[in-house]
Formats: C-alpha cells, sequence, structure tokens
C-alpha cells in the first residue's frame, strides 16, 4: 500500500473538481469495502481518495410522485430495510438482502456497490497485469474460469459483481451522473458497459463523474404497466418482482448466478416484464428472449420451463463454467415459476 | 485417586482463557509491543522456480528507518528444518521468502521491499506429482533430495498379509481413483514472532504449537546454544496443528540481532494463506476384495500426496493418510503405498488430523460402494467388518516389551479399549439410520442420508513432563512446557491435577508454553496432549498428592489411609475437625516447596491405542442451483473417558464445522501457467459460515480406557476425520452421483448431473451400479 491523499469535501462541486483535476490519480471513496481491499491487496493505488461521505444530501431514500430517488450514499443495509423497497421494489430489497455479510452491508453502499470492480481472480491478484489492468492477455484463457462469463466476453471475461444492478435493471431504473459538465441521468441499462466498449471500465462515468443517485421510476412513468395496487407511503406498487441467487456459501458469497424478474400484470394477463441476469455476462445480462416470451401471456399458461430454456440464447461457455448454462436455466425456471405463483 | 472427593474431571469446567478471549484482553503475538520494538515485512518470490543470482540492498539500506534487511546472501547458514534454510538462493513456490526487512514502521519497510532489486534466474517449474515425478523433470532440492522429487527417493510401503492372496480370494473386486485438493486451515490468527536480544540471549514470542521444539529449532538455524534461547507461546489464535513449521521466528531473530532492538514479524492475511501450511492434496487409488457374504479379503491403497515446496510434516501426512485402509476394516491382506512428491506449489503441512480426512474420504466412499453392491446396508457392512477389540488378524512385530505404535501395521495386538461398535449402534439411532429421508415438497431438491467411521490414533505421543509444586502459602502450581494451541489442554491439565489433589482447577496456577521456566515438551500435535501429558500431570499430582498426605500423617497423629485431601486441606476421616491447611502441611516439610515431577513415555507394550468414531450426516441437494446443504449431523466417538464435556462437544462441532468446507466448497487454487495462488482470502477460499451449518448432535460412547490416563483417550482431531464421506455417501444416497473429487462444489454436481442425464450409462452414477467398473475377481 503506497501512501494516499485523503479528502473530504463538503460539496458536490468540490467533489468533482478534486475527482476532475488528476483523474488518473484520483479514486473515489464511498463505503470502502471494495475500493480499500484492492488498495491493501496492491491492485489499487491511489495518490488521493476522494470522500463522498461529508457531502449533505447523498444518503438517503426519498418518495417523489410514485418513484424513489436512492442516495449513491444510501447503504445497502438501508436499501434492504426500506419498507418501500420491499413492499414495491421487491427484488431490489432481496437483492440488498442476500449481497455480502451484515458488516459489508451496513458501511457499503449503493453508489459503491454499482461502481464496484470485477471479482476476477487474475484482476485481482497483485502480480498479474491483465488486460482489465492495461496489460497484453487474459490470464483466465489458459487458467481457472469457473466463475467468469458465459456471453458477452470480449478478450476480458468478467461479470460484473453487483447483486442491486441486476435488480435494478429489471425496474428500468436511471443513474444521475454528476460532472465537470453538470449533471446527466442515463437508463441503468446502458451505465454498465462491457469489455467490447472499454476493457478498463465496467461504466460509462467519464473522468470526473460520479453516481449521485439513482432513480427508481413510480407508476406514470414506468413502462412495466400500471400498478396492481396500492402500496405504502403512497407509492405504488407496479409490479411483482423477485431476485433469486445461487451461490457457494450461504453469505459473504457472489453470485455464481442471479436473477431478478419483474411482471406488471392486468388482471391475469402479464402486460410487461424484466428478467435480468448476474454472473453470466460483463454486465447485467437482460435476458429478453424470456421477457419476450412472457409479454402478453396468461399467467397460468407460462411455462416456466421454456421461459428458463430461452434466457441464454447463445451462450459461450470457457473451460470450466459450463455449468452456469443449465444453473442460469434452473434459476430462470424457478424465478419465473415464484413470480407466477405469486411471490 | 480413589479417595478424592472432588470430580475435578468429567465437568465443564470452563476453560482458562475464556475470560481473556471473550473480553478482548486475551494478548496474542501480535499485540505484544516492546520499546523501540521494529516491523519486519518479507519480499516474496513472484516465481514458481527461480535462482536468486544477487540482491541490492543499497537503495533499500539508504532509506531513513530502515535498521536491518538480510538475505539469502548473508544469512547464518543454518536451518529450520532439514530442506528450509532461514533464507535461500532458491526459491520453490510463488511467495517463498527471499528477503526480509525490519523498519521503524510498516509503511517504511513496505517501501524498503521495493527498494530491493533482486535479479532472479528462472527455472521450469511443476505443480504436479505426476509432472514433478516424470523422468527429466526440474529437481526441486537438488541437494537435499537429488536425482528427483519423490521425496527419500522410495515410496512408503507397507504390507500386513498379501494383497495378491487377498484379490485371488475375492469374489468382487472395486477399485476407483480419488482426488483431494489443497485445503488451507485459516487460522484467524495469522503467524507472528516478536524477537528480542539481550547481550547473546535471544527471547522470542511467537505463535507455537512447542515452544521446547521451536527453541531447539531456533538454536540451530542460529547456530547459538539452546541455554541462549527462550521461547514463549502467548495465547495462539487457532493452529489446528501447522503453526508454524516455517522461517518465521528465525527471520525475526536475524533481523532483531542485526537491528539491535526488537522486530516483529507478522504474516498477511494473504502471506497465511500462501507461505502458511496446507492440507496436502492427494490423488488415491484404493482397490478393495471381497466375498460375496461381505467380508473384506483385501484392501490395498496407493496415495501420491503433492507435498509443494517443503518437506513441513509431509512423511508423518503421508503415513496417517493409510491407516484407515490398514486399519479400520478387519482385513487379512493390507497394502499402503505412499508417493510424497516436492512440487512448485505452496508447502503442505500438518493440519488437523494431517492425511487420515484424504485417506477416509476414499476408503469410506469406496465401501459405501461396496455395502450397496454386495447388497448390505452401510450400516450393517461396517458393523460387520469393522476392526474388532482383538485388533487385526495376523503376528505381532513389535518386540516384547516395546510400545505398541499408535498406527500399527502389524496384527495380533489388540486394542486397549476399542468403542467403534458403539459409536456406530448409539450414532445410528440417534440418528434414526434406517428411515428414508423425508422428501421436501419442491421436486429439485433431493435429500439423502449417509454414513462412515473412522479409526485414529489414541493419544500416546512424545514423551512428556509435567511438575506438580506447592509452596508454603499453599499456592498449587502445574508446570508444563506444553503450548495450548486453543484446544483447551490447560483447562484439562489442571482439572487432572486439580482430581489427584482434591481441588477445584481454577484454584491451580498454571505455568506453561515458557521455554524459560518448564520442563522440556513435545509439540502440541497428533491428539497427544491429554493422554501423554495428562499421564505426566496425573503421575505427578498423585505423588505430590504422597508427599503431602505423608507429612499430615505426621502432624495429624494418624495413618495416612485414614487421611482424606480435599477443599484444600487434608483432615482425618470421619473427624474432619483434626485438619490442617496446605499451607500448614507444607510448612512441615524440610524446603520451601514441595515438589513432584513425572516423566513418562507414554503408551503400552501390550495394546494399541486408538480413538474411534462414526458419523451419519442428512443433506438436501438442490438439482437445480447444484448446492448441497448439510441439514442435520450425528457425531459419535469413542475417545474414552470424556474430562471436559464442553471442551469436547467444542473439539467435535468444530472438527465438523472445519470440514464441511473440506467437503463442500474449500480449495487453494493455484493457475497452472503462473503458479501464483488465485484465492487466497476468506471471500475466495470459501470457508462455510454459520448459516451453513447443520444441526449437529454429538454423542460420546461410554468408554473408559485402562490405559489412559483417568480413562481418557484422544479427541482432538477425530472428529475431522469422517465429514468428507459421510457427506458424499449422503449426497450419492440424494441424487445418484458418486463423487470422487473434493470439494462437492454446485460446478461439480451441476456438471455431474448434466453427465448423469445425458449419458447412457456414466461410470459414476447409481443407474451402472454392479457393472462397469465393479468387476468379478
Amino acid at each position: 500500500m503506497q501512501p494516499f491523499q485523503y479528502i473530504e469535501p463538503k460539496s458536490l462541486d468540490e467533489a468533482v473538481a478534486l475527482l476532475a483535476a488528476q483523474p488518473g490519480e484520483t479514486q473515489l471513496i464511498a463505503g470502502g469495502s471494495d475500493l480499500l481491499s484492492e488498495i491493501k491487496e496492491g491492485v489499487a493505488a491511489p495518490r488521493r481518495l476522494v470522500s463522498l461521505a461529508g457531502i449533505p444530501g447523498l444518503r438517503g431514500i426519498r418518495e417523489t410522485g410514485g418513484g424513489l430517488e436512492l442516495g449513491a450514499m444510501t447503504t445497502i443495509a438501508e436499501l434492504a430495510q426500506h419498507p418501500a423497497i420491499r413492499a414495491c421494489y421487491t427484488a431490489l430489497a432481496q437483492a440488498a438482502e442476500e449481497l455480502a455479510t451484515p458488516q459489508i452491508r451496513n458501511v457499503g453502499t449503493l453508489g459503491g456497490n454499482l461502481a464496484q470492480r470485477p471479482r476476477c481472480w487474475y484482476y485481482r491478484h497483485p502480480q498479474t497485469v491483465c488486460l482489465k489492468k492495461g496489460g497484453d492477455r487474459c490470464y483466465a484463457l489458459a487458467g481457472v474460469s469457473k466463475y467468469l462469463c458465459v456471453t458477452g466476453g470480449d478478450r476480458c471475461y468478467i461479470v460484473h459483481p453487483s447483486d442491486t444492478a441486476v435488480a435494478l435493471s429489471v425496474f428500468d431504473a436511471r443513474v444521475e451522473i454528476a460532472g465537470p459538465r453538470g449533471t446527466r441521468t442515463m437508463p441503468i441499462g446502458e451505465f454498465f458497459i462491457g469489455p467490447g466498449q472499454d476493457l478498463l471500465r465496467e461504466n460509462g462515468l467519464e473522468p470526473g463523474e460520479l453516481v449521485t443517485r439513482v432513480l427508481l421510476p413510480g407508476q406514470d412513468e414506468i413502462p412495466l404497466g400500471p400498478p396492481l395496487q396500492r402500496g405504502v407511503g403512497g407509492i405504488s406498487v407496479p409490479v411483482r418482482s423477485l431476485y433469486l441467487k445461487a451461490r457457494e456459501r450461504e453469505t459473504g458469497d457472489f453470485a455464481l448466478v442471479s436473477v431478478a424478474v419483474a411482471v406488471a400484470l392486468e388482471g391475469d394477463t402479464i402486460r410487461q416484464a424484466r428478467v435480468c441476469l448476474g454472473g453470466v455476462a460483463p454486465v447485467p445480462y437482460r435476458a429478453r428472449p424470456v421477457e419476450e416470451y412472457l409479454r402478453g401471456q396468461q399467467v397460468a399458461d407460462v411455462d416456466a420451463a421454456h421461459a428458463g430454456s430461452l434466457a441464454l440464447p447463445n451462450p459461450r461457455p470457457m473451460a470450466d463454467n459450463g455449468y452456469k448454462v443449465p444453473l442460469t436455466a434452473n434459476l430462470v425456471t424457478r424465478a419465473v415459476g415464484e413470480v407466477m405463483s405469486g411471490g | 485417586m480413589t479417595s478424592s472427593t472432588t470430580a475435578a474431571t468429567g465437568q465443564s469446567v470452563i476453560r482458562t482463557d475464556l475470560r481473556d478471549k471473550l473480553t478482548g484482553q486475551a494478548k496474542y503475538t501480535a499485540d505484544l509491543k516492546l520499546p523501540g520494538m521494529l516491523h519486519a515485512l518479507v519480499l516474496r518470490s513472484p516465481h514458481p522456480h527461480a535462482n536468486i543470482l544477487s540482491v541490492d540492498t543499497q537503495a533499500a539500506a539508504r532509506l531513513p528507518g530502515v535498521y536491518a534487511i538480510v538475505t539469502p546472501f548473508d544469512v547464518p547458514p543454518g536451518k529450520v528444518a532439514p530442506d528450509l534454510a532461514i533464507l535461500d538462493r532458491r526459491v520453490r513456490f510463488v511467495g517463498d521468502e527471499v528477503a526480509a526487512v525490519a523498519a521503524a514502521d510498516l509503511d517504511i519497510a513496505r517501501q524498503a521491499l521495493s527498494l530491493l532489486e533482486v535479479e532472479y534466474q528462472a527455472l521450469p517449474f511443476v505443480l504436479e506429482p505426476e509432472d514433478a515425478l516424470k523422468p527429466g523433470a526440474i529437481v526441486i532440492h537438488p541437494e537435499g533430495n537429488p536425482g528427483g522429487n519423490l521425496v527419500g527417493g522410495k515410496p512408503l510401503s507397507l504390507e500386513r498379509g498379501s494383497v495378491a492372496e487377498g484379490f485371488a480370494q475375492a469374489e468382487l473386486v472395486l477399485e476407483e481413483e480419488y482426488f483431494i485438493p489443497v485445503h488451507s486451515a485459516t487460522a484467524l490468527e495469522p503467524r507472528a514472532a516478536l524477537a528480542a536480544w539481550e547481550g547473546d540471549s535471544l527471547t522470542v514470542w511467537k505463535s507455537s504449537r512447542g515452544v521446547h521444539v521451536d527453541r531447539a529449532t531456533l538454536a540451530e538455524a542460529l547456530g547459538i546454544p539452546p541455554a541462549k534461547v527462550r521461547v514463549v507461546g502467548p495465547y495462539l489464535g487457532a493452529g489446528f496443528g501447522n503453526k508454524d513449521e516455517s522461517r518465521l521466528g528465525a527471520l525475526a531473530a536475524v533481523l532483531a540481532q542485526r537491528a539491535g532492538r526488537p522486530v516483529r514479524l507478522e504474516y498477511s492475511r494473504q502471506d497465511e494463506f500462501v507461505a502458511g501450511r496446507t492440507r496436502h492434496a492427494a490423488r488415491i487409488r484404493i482397490k478393495a476384495g471381497f466375498k460375496r457374504d461381505g467380508s473384506i479379503t483385501a484392501i490395498h491403497t496407493i496415495a501420491t500426496l503433492n507435498k509443494g515446496a517443503y518437506l513441513a510434516s509431509g512423511p508423518g501426512v503421508a503415513r496417517r493418510l493409510g491407516q484407515g485402509s490398514l486399519y479400520l476394516y478387519h482385513c487379512a491382506n493390507s497394502k499402503y503405498e505412499a508417493y510424497l512428491v516436492y512440487t512448485n506449489r505452496p508447502t503442505g503441512g500438518s493440519y488437523r488430523a494431517l492425511g487420515a480426512p484424504q485417506g477416509h474420504f476414499a476408503l469410506e466412499t469406496l465401501m459405501d460402494r461396496a455395502a450397496e453392491a454386495l447388497g448390505i446396508d452401510p450400516l450393517e457392512f461396517r458393523l460387520k467388518n469393522q476392526v474388532r477389540a482383538e485388533g487385526q488378524p495376523g503376528r505381532r512385530t513389535t518386540p516384547p516389551g516395546q510400545n505398541i505404535d499408535s498406527q500399527p501395521l502389524e496384527g495380533g495386538v489388540p486394542f486397549s479399549s476399542n468403542g467403534l461398535d458403539q459409536c456406530l449402534r448409539l450414532g445410528a439411532q440417534a440418528f434414526g439410520w434406517g428411515e428414508p429421508a423425508e422428501q421436501p415438497a419442491d421436486p429439485a431438491k433431493k435429500r439423502g442420508r449417509g454414513m462412515s467411521m473412522m479409526i485414529y490414533r489414541g493419544g500416546p505421543g512424545f514423551a512428556s513432563a509435567a511438575e506438580v509444586r506447592i509452596d508454603r502459602s499453599g499456592v498449587i502450581s502445574l508446570v508444563c512446557g506444553l503450548m495450548d494451541v486453543g484446544e483447551g489442554a490447560t483447562t484439562v491439565l489442571a482439572q487432572m491435577a486439580a482430581q489427584g489433589l482434591g481441588l477445584d482447577s481454577r484454584d491451580i496456577r498454571l505455568i506453561f508454553a515458557d521455554s524459560a521456566t518448564t520442563p522440556n515438551a513435545p509439540i502440541t500435535a497428533g491428539s497427544t496432549a491429554t493422554f501423554s501429558t495428562g499421564t505426566a500431570v496425573v503421575q505427578a499430582a498423585t505423588s505430590l498428592r504422597g508427599q503431602l498426605l505423608e507429612l499430615a500423617a505426621d502432624g495429624l497423629e494418624a495413618p495416612v489411609d485414614n487421611l482424606e485431601l480435599s477443599g484444600g486441606a487434608v483432615y482425618v476421616k470421619g473427624d474432619p475437625a483434626r485438619r490442617m491447611s496446605l499451607a500448614e502441611v507444607v510448612r512441615r516439610a524440610a524446603s520451601d516447596v514441595l515438589s513432584a515431577s513425572a516423566s513418562v513415555n507414554p503408551g503400552s507394550p501390550n495394546h494399541i491405542i486408538n480413538s474411534f468414531g462414526a458419523h451419519f450426516a442428512q443433506v438436501e441437494v438442490d438439482t437445480g442451483t447444484g448446492q448441497v446443504r448439510v441439514l442435520r449431523y450425528v457425531a459419535a466417538h469413542d475417545s474414552g473417558r470424556i474430562l471436559n464435556p464442553r471442551l469436547a462437544l467444542n473439539q467435535v462441532e468444530g472438527g465438523i464445522s472445519q470440514m464441511l468446507g473440506f467437503a463442500l466448497s474449500e480449495e487453494l487454487v493455484t493457475d497452472g501457467p503462473t503458479g501464483i495462488t488465485l484465492n487466497g482470502s476468506y471471500l475466495e477460499h470459501k470457508c462455510p459460515t454459520i448459516l451453513d451449518y447443520p444441526d449437529i448432535q454429538i454423542i460420546f460412547a461410554d468408554v473408559v480406557d485402562p490405559i489412559g490416563p483417568l480413562g481418557a483417550k484422544a479427541l482432538g482431531e477425530v472428529p475431522a476425520v469422517g465429514v468428507a464421506p459421510a457427506i458424499a455417501n449422503a449426497i450419492y444416497d440424494a441424487i445418484g452421483v458418486r463423487f470422487t473429487r473434493l470439494p462437492i462444489t454446485p460446478q461439480r454436481v451441476l456438471e455431474a448431473l448434466s453427465l448423469q442425464r445425458s449419458a447412457v450409462s456414466p461410470p459414476t452414477t447409481r443407474s451402472n451400479r454392479g457393472g462397469g467398473l465393479i468387476a468379478d475377481g
């Protein structure tokens, strides 16, 4: 670990200015649960850390005209416990609850979870200089690929490790970004980028930019359809949703594969559906053939196993991760089945 | 012991260290500070195999705050183990020690490491024993083990009877190959040492499994007389047998000597995973012959162990791997061969039960298959074939009068006690063996039940000693060189001393784990502390009791036989008013302190002393996700008389919990192309957490060993031995897949289920029983 400067700005503008001044040597720190381990293990070596802890207004969950605004500094534990999220965006609460361990959920933040770096063993090893670290090769191709992607790999084969990103994707969340040129928002599906676009990054943040909020649409804006029922705190419940995560131990583990499913029902008809997968691709992966299959179906007619079989149209497993293909199908089958039966 | 009224043993006395540990007061080595203390760090090799041509220390030495540097070119020539120099000009795995620096703080030390310029000459490397044994393979220890990478140049080979004859008699022969990968002990406390010199005398506080052995090792390595070395063992944050078998203490001592100041060296978490000591990976080929009536005619096991870079306890591990196949089942013809092979992986060392869990996984999985092939229930099969009290058939080979090895090969020698049958019956009863597993409503989830049995050394170990003394104020001390490695040895040994002296064990002052103040003691290893050191403690306490009663008899004017020693006083039976406090008794002695010592060579010339167990597991396999959950676990153990039930339960719970990871989730992975260790962290080397643990029920068979001190036998390692096969057999019962490779992860379950669905007749599935690998002999 090399020495670094630690700065705690008091305003967003100040933070953006600090970040933009020396982008290559400066890193943001929120909860630090990912970044500090990268620093300690010799994977990251920033000269300057800019903390978001002292900036007012970045933490907390606010209800807005039927939707929610989630501050980037909101902890994962706060997401998991929030009554409106539990009631209306159930998959997100479940994803938050299944994430890491209680200690990490208490310090880890939403923004940090979306921006966390990959868990690829080769990327995380201090001795390797892989493509993602600016090197010239992917070590996993000749090495161990058990946890890597089965679709969307392009020279680099990471999976995005965030649980919340997968759940947010099925609610058509938008990410609010502040930067030197002001504030912009983008759909969460565009926020994450794969190695084909940029080997060194997992999201579209430009130098000097940072995530300030995540916006969850409410009943009026959500393209999923009309609400099923009225929810708590004046927020409507637009959808039924669910998050399932397969892993190797019950806690403190990243997903081998995870799935979030959300459906909007009109009577017994599925008006709209969203299915997103974690652990299979370098970005949260929308299983669009499953969504298309579900859309317009009667709940009773849904063949969950068929839905599962559509989840990964053209998987390209590596040497050790072929198991993720049946695992994905099985997990989607289970999630769709549970959502259809009222889960 | 007959007249004691205080049943100091057999009670769940609270462990001596509990308060300190629960309140955070306990001082571990890394908590210790000395005035002027420096902090050391080790430079580790990025190469799996290389010669170090030079180390340029000039830039690092000029850094303000750097006090000492040690390299392979200026290190004392002594060794810390036969194949382990304090630093060597050859590095043998990624993470091997290259050089070390002591500085005013860790930041400076870190910077100094980055300034060391090392010139390496990279060498070819081998990670797998199969490659390391090939002709022409690079030799990893050309000086100490010339000619090849097979340790000692030849395999271990042990045979009782004739397996050739046994297989000739067989009506059914089964054969299978098993693979167990490297498994890290993951002790919470990374290894640490603090070294300080006063003149030419050295004191080292360190993570230790034996301060006297560490003292001898350090004296040898540094080339100084043992009398000039003192080693102290503070609280140990778990040892599991493998602390520390490393260069740690010697490096700290050399740096402290050069700096002229105390030096503390603590491993990082990643160092602990990579440069600590691991469970040896093993490939095990086992073949067994049976009669149609279910009896066993021959067992032949061949194990190849991946030694990694250095010897550590390798030969002991190799030997113990075979004991199950040599001795657990009644069998006249048994052969065990072991190839211990150097490779360029992290070093395998002692880790709870050494090779026994690997060996039992292979043996007990194969025997489950045999029971099925023979149409016999797995419990019935084991009840029928278990080794009995009379031991194995055959002829004794140990000369008369000589103690029998607790890992014998020979037949013709009975056990001192053998509660295996009780373990099988009591465990099966508690578990409800024979009733089918109740299946959950979700058809994707399949439940199954499985079992295993186990045998292990019963406690006789190295020569052991203890002293019990009482001063003029009546304070009784137990003085013992043993190191409590976290299992609670001090608590139990105090109970054993207290029983002889009619005391509450908490009133005994404990003087342990300091080579300057205690008699010589062995390492705390092989589950021997209670049995071996305990034998010495009981003898010493009995002897002191005799002295006290003699003195009191004089004072109280009553014969010794009429006296009672209890509650810190001696009194006349039936007339408790006629009494003397222990202090008064001691004052009648000629000297200030009354003392009794005992040195023992524990064991028996006529009996094998072994411990036994039987485990039963119920699992649920999620065929959708491949996840295995152990729902229920019953462990029945014969460890002789249980001296502290609470501590004994802790040992069994700990062993099961620890080996749940060995069975299902833990594997230390080395990258083939680079030799780097990929998952040296708690996050990625997946130890189970409390959420993964099953409901555990523990039973102790009612066995009192006639030789063990107060009837006790070994327990520490035994519960770790049979966990993996019990779980693997339960998984087979659930989904019809026999796993031959650990850990049984979701990946492997899903791969096996895919094979099972797609293949016509895959060799490892239930659909194939009776055919395929099963050949009539």
